[in-house]
This record gives C-alpha cells, sequence and structure tokens, in this order.
C-alpha cells in the first residue's frame, strides 16, 4: 500500500493532540498517587508512559493499513482474539482472583482488551455488510449475536466482569444506531431478563456475590461501600480549586483505595478540583464529539460504524467510571480510559485512536 | 468513483445526520450530569467534604476470630478463649507516638499504675491507624481508663480474646503457645489472611494446627468520633470461628504423669500400643502459656529462654539421650532373628569382657555366671550383650534399630521432632571422618555411645513390642471439627511397619521383660503390682561423655550433678497391652531406683482411671445442657 501524501496532509493532528493531553494528565496523576511511596521498584508513571509509547507504535500500524482491509478481514481477527482469550483459560496467570492475563516473555496482556476493539470491527463487518436502510429483526441479529456471544461468554468465566459488561454495552450500542425494530427490541430486552436467572445456575458462588455486589454495593460495605465513600470524600473536599498536585490527603495518606485504576479521577479531582474536572471534561468531551463527526463524515458505511463503535466504548468508559467515583453509578471494574494505569487498556485504545485517524485522514481519498 | 471499497448500500454522511445530532445530544446530556454531581460535591458540598477529608473519621476494623478449642480425648476443654482487654490509641492525626505513651504513663502513675509496654513504638502515628499499647490489662487499669475517657482523647479499650490454657504447665509441651504473627512469620507467608497484630501459634499443636485453629477474621467499618471511640457501625462482617481440635491426650492421665514427674527434671510418655495414640506426654520444668497472652514481658521471657533447664523445650520429642540398657530389647531381637542365638543360648558373665587389651565392665561387678537370654534380660547382664553385640556387628544393630522406630522422626504432630541417632560404620565415616573402631559396638549395644533415642521413640518402640510387632506412627491428634460440630479432617492411626522379628521371638523378649518386674533379681521390681501386670526395662544412660552439645555441658555444669538419666520403658497389662509407657529423669541415678516408681506411678494411675470410670457415674452437666437444647 503506497502512503500517499494526500493522507499525510489530511492527518488528523488535533485528535492526536487531544489524547495526548489526556495521556499526559494520566501520567501527571498516576505520579501523584505514587508520590509516597518509597522504595517502588519501578515507578508505575514510568510504566505508563511505557505503555503510551508502546500505544503510539501500534498506532502507527492500525492507521496505516486502510480501515477497508480490516474490515475485510475482520471475522478473521476477531477468531485471532477468541482464541487468544481460550489460551487465557490453559496458560493465563490469575492475579487479584480473575485469570485474565496472558504473558510474554516480561509483558503481561489482556486479550480481553482487545476483544472490544475485534467486536467492533466484526460488528462493522457485518452491519456494513447488511446496511442500515431497514430496522433490523432478531432473526437479522442472530449472527451479530454470536458474535458477542463467544467471547462474552470467555470473558464472564474469567470472571472480568467488568469488560463483559462493557462487550454488552458496545454490542447494544452498535444494535441501536444500525437501527432495531421496536417490537424486536422489547422482546430482546425481555428475552435478555428472563436469560439472567438461568444464567444464574452456571455461576461459580463468588461469581455470584460478585454479581450481587455489583447491583448492591451495600452488600460488601467495606469492599466497595466503603471505597465509594472515600472516593466522595475525596472529590468533595477537592473543592472550586483543588488541594494542589501532591497535596491531597485522601490520596496520600492512602484513604483512596485502587488510586491507580479504578478511582484514578478520584485522585485527579482531590488535586485539581472543580476546574482540574471540568477542562478534563472538556477533553473527554472533544475526543467523543470529534469521533462523532469523524464516524459522520467517513467516506463509507463500514468506516462509520468503527468511528462510531470506538467512540462509543471511550464515551461509555468515561460515564460509567467517572459516574461511579461520583456515586451516581454502581462500582464495576471499568478503567478510566488514558487515564487509569493498565497497559493492555492504553495500548488497545491507542490502537482504537489509530483507526479513528485511518478513518479521519482517508474520507476525502476515493480511490483505494 | 466508485472502486472496490466505494460507497457499498448507498451509504450517504445525510443518511446518519439526524442519529448524530441525536448522539451529540445525549452525550452532552451525560457530560453535563457528571459535570453538575461534580460541581455539587466539590462547589455546593466542597467545605462539608474538606471538613471530613481532615478529620475523616472512618475506618475499617478488623475483628479478631475466636481461636479453635483444644480438646481432649473424653472432649474435656483443655485450651479455650476468655474475654481480654487491650488499651489501643487511634490517632485522629499525625502525632509522635512516643508523646502518647509518656502521656498514658503520666496517667497511670497518678493511680501508681504502670504501663506494661514491651514493643518499641517510635515514630508518626497514621490517621486512625490503631496502635495497641498495652495488652491484656488489669481490672483495675480498664475501670480507671474506662472513667475517665475524656482525660485521654484516641485512648480506647478494646475487647480481644485470649487463649485460656486450663492445663497451664503441665500440658505446655503439648499444646504450646499463641502470640503475635512476627515479621519474619508474616514474610513467608504468601496469602492476604494474616496482617500485622494477628495471632498465630508459635509452638505444640498452636503452631502445627494454627491453620485451623486461627479461623478468618472478620472486618467492621465504622464512624469513630475524635476520641476514637465508635459512634456508628457502617458494616460488618462476622469473623469466622476456628475448627476445633480433638486430641488423643487423656487429661486426667496427664495429670498424673506430670505429678509423677512433680519436681524432677524429664519426660514421660504413654502411648496405646493398639493404634498408636499419644495418651499423655509431659515434659520438665515446664512454663505456664497463659503467660503469652499478654505479650510476654521481657523480664519473663529473658527467664524462660536464658533458663539453663531448658523449660521451652519439648523434652520429649525433642529431647535425645543414649538409651541404655533399654536398648538392649533391640539388640536381642535382632540376635534372635538373625539366628546368630537361640533362647537357650548361653554365656558367661565373670563381671567383664574383655576386647583385645581393652576391658567392658557389666554393671554386676561379681559377674552374673551363666545366662541365657531371659536372666540376660531380667538381670541386664551387659556382658552378654557385648557377645551378642559384637556377633552382630555395628550395621546389622543399626538396620534393625532403625526397624524399630529409632534415627527417624517417628512423625508426631508436633513442631521440632528430632531423630536421634543409630550410629553405623558409613555414619561415622561421614561426619567424623574415622573408621568404626569394634570397641564402640560393644558400648552401642548396651546403649551407650553415640545412640542417641527420643522419649517418643522409646515409647513407640515398646509398643511395637506390646501389641506384638507393629510400629504405629505417634498420633496426638485424633480429629479437627468445625465450631458447629462438623467433622472437617480425621487423623486415623497410621501402621508405619511392622518389626521384622517373627512373633515368638517377640513373645520371648516379652517374657524377659515381664521377669524384669515381676522375677527374683529383676531390676524393675518397683513396677511390680499385686496383678503382676507389667512388662519392662531398665535403663542407666552414663552423662559422661555425652556427645551432646555446648548446651547440654552447660546445663549439666550449671546443674551442679553429674549423674547418670535413669529411663524406664514398660508395657501393661502385660496379657492384652493398653499403655506402653517411657519415663526418662535427667541425671537423677539409676532407672530401676528413680524411673521405675514415676512409671509406676502413671501405670497406677491409669488403671485406677480406668476401674472409676468404668463404674456407672452420675449424668453429667454437659448432657443435661444439650438435652435442654434438643427440646
Amino acid at each position: 500500500m503506497k502512503f500517499d501524501r494526500q493522507l499525510l496532509i489530511n492527518f488528523d493532528w488535533p485528535l492526536l493532540g487531544i489524547v495526548l493531553t489526556i495521556c499526559l494528565i494520566g501520567v501527571m496523576n498516576i505520579y501523584s498517587t505514587g508520590f509516597s511511596l518509597t522504595a517502588a521498584k519501578a515507578p508505575l508513571y514510568l510504566k505508563q508512559i511505557q505503555w503510551i509509547i508502546l500505544g503510539l507504535l501500534f498506532m502507527l500500524i492500525t492507521l496505516s493499513i486502510d480501515h477497508r482491509i480490516l474490515v475485510q478481514y475482520a471475522y478473521v481477527i476477531h477468531g485471532v482474539a477468541i482464541v487468544s482469550l481460550i489460551f487465557v483459560i490453559f496458560y493465563g496467570y490469575t492475579s487479584h482472583g480473575s485469570q485474565r492475563w496472558l504473558a510474554f516473555g516480561g509483558f503481561s496482556f489482556q486479550p480481553s482488551e482487545l476483544i472490544k476493539l475485534t467486536l467492533i470491527l466484526a460488528l462493522a463487518r457485518y452491519f456494513s455488510d447488511h446496511g442500515t436502510q431497514s430496522r433490523y429483526s432478531i432473526k437479522d441479529l442472530l449472527t451479530p449475536i454470536f458474535i458477542l456471544l463467544v467471547p462474552f461468554v470467555l470473558v464472564v468465566r474469567q470472571p472480568d466482569l467488568g469488560t463483559a459488561l462493557m462487550l454488552l454495552i458496545i454490542f447494544i450500542s452498535m444494535i441501536l444506531f444500525v437501527g432495531i425494530r421496536i417490537k424486536d427490541l422489547l422482546i430482546a430486552g425481555s428475552a435478555g431478563l428472563l436469560l439472567v436467572p438461568l444464567a444464574w445456575f452456571f455461576f461459580k458462588d463468588y461469581q455470584k456475590e460478585r454479581i450481587l455486589t455489583f447491583f448492591d454495593p451495600e452488600r460488601d460495605p467495606l469492599g466497595s461501600g466503603y471505597h465509594i465513600i472515600q472516593s466522595m470524600i475525596a472529590i468533595g473536599s477537592g473543592g472550586f480549586l483543588g488541594k494542589g498536585f501532591l497535596k491531597g490527603t485522601q490520596t496520600q495518606l492512602k484513604f483512596l483505595p485502587e488510586q491507580q485504576t479504578d478511582f484514578v479521577f478520584s485522585v485527579f479531582a482531590e488535586e485539581w478540583g472543580f476546574i482540574g474536572g471540568v477542562v478534563l471534561m472538556i477533553l473527554f468531551l472533544s475526543l467523543i464529539l470529534w469521533g462523532f463527526k469523524i464516524a459522520q463524515y467517513s467516506r463509507d458505511l463500514s468506516g462509520t460504524l468503527i468511528a462510531y463503535g470506538i467512540t462509543i466504548m471511550i464515551f461509555w468508559g468515561v460515564f460509567i467510571n467517572i459516574g461511579m467515583v461520583l456515586g451516581i453509578l454502581p462500582v464495576v471494574g471499568i478503567p478510566l480510559p488514558f487515564l487509569s494505569y493498565g497497559g493492555s487498556s492504553v495500548v488497545v485504545l491507542m490502537m482504537g485512536i489509530g483507526l479513528l485517524i485511518n478513518i479521519s485522514m482517508r474520507r476525502f481519498v476515493m480511490q483505494p | 468513483m466508485m472502486g472496490m471499497f466505494g460507497r457499498l448500500n448507498g451509504h450517504d454522511t445525510a443518511d446518519f445526520r439526524k442519529r448524530f445530532q441525536r448522539l451529540f445530544v445525549i452525550v452532552l446530556i451525560a457530560i453535563a450530569i457528571l459535570t453538575l454531581r461534580l460541581a455539587y460535591l466539590q462547589v455546593f458540598k466542597g467545605d462539608e467534604y474538606k471538613l471530613r477529608s481532615e478529620n475523616n473519621s472512618v475506618r475499617l476494623r478488623k475483628i479478631a476470630p475466636l481461636r479453635g478449642l483444644i480438646m481432649d480425648t473424653n472432649r474435656q476443654v483443655i485450651v479455650g478463649n476468655q474475654a481480654a482487654f487491650d488499651l489501643v490509641y487511634v490517632p485522629s492525626r499525625v502525632v509522635d507516638i512516643q508523646r502518647i505513651i509518656e502521656q498514658v504513663e503520666a496517667f497511670y502513675e497518678k493511680r501508681g499504675l504502670s504501663l506494661n509496654n514491651d514493643s518499641q513504638l517510635t515514630g508518626k502515628t497514621r490517621p486512625f491507624m490503631p496502635v495497641r499499647l498495652e495488652k491484656n490489662i488489669t481490672m483495675a487499669k480498664l475501670a480507671y481508663v474506662e472513667t475517665h475517657a475524656l482525660d485521654l482523647p484516641g485512648v480506647v479499650v478494646e475487647v480481644a480474646p485470649v487463649r485460656k490454657y486450663s492445663g497451664g504447665e503441665m500440658m505446655s509441651h503439648v499444646i504450646g503457645y499463641t502470640g503475635e504473627i512476627s515479621k519474619e512469620e508474616l514474610e513467608k507467608r504468601d496469602d492476604d489472611e494474616m496482617g500485622p497484630g494477628d495471632i498465630i501459634g508459635k509452638s505444640g499443636i498452636e503452631k502445627f494446627l494454627n491453620e485451623y485453629l486461627a479461623g478468618k477474621s472478620g472486618a467492621e467499618q465504622v464512624e469513630v468520633n475524635v476520641t476514637g471511640k465508635v459512634v456508628k457501625a457502617l458494616g460488618h462482617i462476622a469473623p469466622l470461628s476456628g475448627h476445633n481440635v480433638v486430641l488423643t491426650i487423656d487429661f486426667e492421665l496427664q495429670k498424673a504423669a506430670w505429678e509423677a514427674l512433680d519436681g524432677k527434671r524429664g519426660t514421660a510418655v504413654v502411648m496405646d500400643p493398639r493404634d498408636g495414640s499419644i495418651l499423655a506426654l509431659v515434659s520438665t520444668p515446664s512454663f505456664d502459656p497463659n503467660l503469652f497472652n499478654s505479650g510476654i514481658s521481657k523480664r519473663d521471657w529473658d527467664r524462660l529462654s536464658k533458663d539453663p533447664l531448658y523449660p521451652m523445650e519439648n523434652r520429649a520429642v525433642s529431647g535425645q539421650y543414649p538409651p541404655g540398657s533399654t536398648y538392649k530389647v533391640v539388640v536381642a531381637a535382632a540376635a534372635l532373628a538373625e539366628g546368630l542365638i537361640t533362647p537357650d543360648t548361653r554365656f558367661f558373665c565373670n563381671g567383664s569382657f574383655e576386647l583385645g587389651n581393652r576391658s567392658f565392665r557389666c554393671w554386676q561387678r561379681h559377674g552374673h555366671g551363666w545366662v541365657d537370654l531371659h536372666r540376660a534380660l531380667v538381670e541386664s547382664c551387659d556382658v552378654y550383650f557385648y557377645n551378642i553385640g559384637k556377633m552382630l556387628g555395628v550395621d546389622k544393630l543399626a538396620e534393625y534399630a532403625r526397624s524399630f522406630g529409632f534415627g527417624e522422626l517417628s512423625g508426631i504432630d508436633l513442631p521440632r521432632e528430632k531423630p536421634g541417632l543409630v550410629p553405623s560404620k558409613a555414619w561415622k565415616l561421614a561426619k567424623r571422618k574415622e573408621p568404626w573402631q569394634l570397641g564402640e559396638t560393644i558400648s552401642v549395644s548396651i546403649g551407650q555411645g553415640y545412640n542417641l533415642v527420643t522419649p517418643v521413640q522409646l515409647a513407640n518402640a515398646f509398643s511395637a513390642l506390646a501389641n506384638g510387632g507393629a510400629l504405629w506412627r505417634p498420633r496426638i491428634v485424633k480429629q479437627i471439627e468445625a465450631s458447629d460440630g462438623r467433622i472437617v479432617k480425621v487423623f486415623p492411626p497410621e501402621k508405619k511397619s511392622v518389626l521384622p522379628v517373627s512373633p515368638e521371638y517377640i513373645e520371648m523378649i516379652r517374657q524377659g521383660l515381664w521377669g524384669v518386674v515381676n522375677e527374683k533379681g529383676g531390676t524393675g521390681s518397683a513396677l511390680r503390682r499385686p496383678e503382676a501386670d507389667v512388662a519392662g526395662k531398665t535403663g542407666t544412660s552414663q552423662v559422661v561423655g555425652l556427645p551432646q552439645g555446648e548446651a547440654a555441658r552447660r546445663a549439666k555444669i550449671l546443674s551442679g550433678r553429674f549423674k547418670d538419666h535413669a529411663l524406664f520403658a514398660c508395657f501393661a497389662p502385660y496379657k492384652h497391652p493398653e499403655i506402653a509407657v517411657a519415663v526418662i529423669v535427667e541425671h537423677a541415678g539409676g532407672g530401676g531406683a528413680v524411673a521405675a516408681p514415676v512409671a509406676r506411678q502413671i501405670v497406677d494411675a491409669y488403671f485406677h482411671l480406668k476401674a472409676s470410670r468404668a463404674a456407672p457415674k452420675a449424668p453429667v452437666a454437659q448432657n443435661v445442657v444439650i438435652e435442654r437444647a434438643g427440646q
């Protein structure tokens, strides 16, 4: 594939700029969480920088291959990702009670993160093949449901309920976007509700407990209940201007749990206050709206669907995570995109951004 | 312009305009909700949360579980729990802990009390991380602190269960004791179950079965006021009590064995030869495990750990002694099994045995005259055993000694067991870099020289003779039960091996042992009961030349005694043995004179207990309770 000058001219610098700004805030924030640790082996913020650089390399790959080729091989790519999920069952290692990592040399990787992206690709392939002129019925959706269900079941049994939930949300968002008949939507919705008690029998006790806690954090007042109280104290005490970088007492005194991962926004809001919070909201809002703009102006349907899928994934990550730490949504293990520490998550997000840039810069190119 | 990737399916951006307009609105609303919530928390409620963060009053508190009970074979509780009170400081901000300790000391001073704090607390506190200032405080202190709570902000009394060892000193070597987990113990564990301040078994059964006894901590999320007092419980996870342990020990027999050894230094092991169950296991001098409840004071710890008599050591499993003449049963069994002698083979004892230019004496200077196997055992003739020991050679002897369970861990469920020592040619070459001397074989054949046995091994070997040849694993734990009575784990009797000696030879040795006690001239006449139902063997092990280390030498010198160790091993009743007993009294003299009377008391106590238990008895209180609960 020749790399046309046209593409370089159309390169989406503003998007990359927004993403890197958010990443920078994330690194700074992780630095703050590790600040009071005296003898950490490799500081977490440095590792996060390494992951971002690795992510940028992967981004180069995803933006240089025409997305239409990726769509063409979408099922194969999705299949490979599913195989890696199956690998986790046999070779994966367990951490925090969940078996979801694969180790390659010194690296460890979570295939369940990658599956989000391949799910979007596979669904984009299916719906671009079938068009969006008429609304879909359940019968038309059997293949997409299969595309979702296989990885969904594998992720649930790890168990990684946060990622499973994310897969389901991405799927529903895609369906609603391409259009489904109202009657079929109602049927599917009630069928889904009926399936829940059936699935219940297949869960292990501790998984049931987790799911119950998910819906009712009061079940685990010492775990998530405690987390939420401390998170709200952290955010609230930041006030309008914040306590200042490295000065958040909730963070530095370790009252706040899971600082580098799920509750990373609380750290930020404590130290940078409402002002900082609003700036971050504006950055995320710009990123999401920019993503939708790329989707809207894509030259082909598959590009629209991919860009939409990636953007909606980021949107839900932001909304659920921040809603959770602000105490308006239940505690689920969904990380805040670009801010939470996590190698696989950062790399996959960067690949997603690569796809967005890919679609963005090809919107004017008519000929392959 | 339609290429192969062209606008398939009539794709047109206008198609999606409406959908994207809706999406924009949804996203704007969602972000607006988050921003409004953020404004609510930070701007409207900011001051309130700032206050809460400054005196963050919500904290997690661990609730220690109750350790499991330890019961004897008759389900009598010998280790339970009792309430105790700790003095705890809950800082509301960063302070120097030393200042708080000084304040508490000054506060105590007013009533003439003193702070019993041995841990070296230094440095700054972290807000709401409780610091234990004093463990297991007295009632006087408790009353004083509780009535003057306002004088000491942040200092609170917390209830913490401690162990109640009703057996006290007499059981401490079996039961062990508990204490706060040490930094090293914490680092060795890779689970999250244990944290600093948690209680862990440090020795004996408490250590051996810690995983079962410990239970699981609960936790509590509480809101505390400025003095550290809990004002509101926000959540609670109940702790899980530890499992209960049922031992094979018979508490009453244990008591009798302890009393029999009272004032002496030594050990006694009573075993059931039918299944290897340990019925009593005593080691003296001893220590009071209750001392460790309040975090043992430095003075007490030094007194215990530096005592030259080693009260902390469980002599029954860690003490290694030359077996003396008790070893002759092994030598006799080996010679019979190897076909080197028959019961009628006789040797002449003129009081000494010549080997080259060396002379080995019999304990009976005037000699025993012509002796056969039976007389040799009854009168413990050394010369007889010098002869057959020489015929066997040290390696054959070692082979049979091992088959009796000597020289290797018995596998008893107690920590720090020692294997003893069975010398052989290869052993000497490897360890001493010298070839074996024939003279050493002569010493070994009467249980002197390099031989070392533990009292548990000795009891086990005699138990094997008693039951006709089966070597059991000494069993001290019968079963483990959950607190609701469900059986968690059963420790069944385990037959380790069978002696490589035919039953009729074992019977000949048994007859000899009966003669030791019941025949004229026998060395164990102290056990001669009217029922004539005990069979046993005396032993006296020479202390001079003991191949033990610095510790033993120092103990010996400090004790000012150079006397021999007295040993006695026996079983009863002779026909169908129910107990095998091994007694060792250190630096006390001859086995027949010192150890046998101790064994006599234990055997008498056993039969007395048996008779009194067989008699019909009044219903005990415990049953009444159970019946009531069932109604």
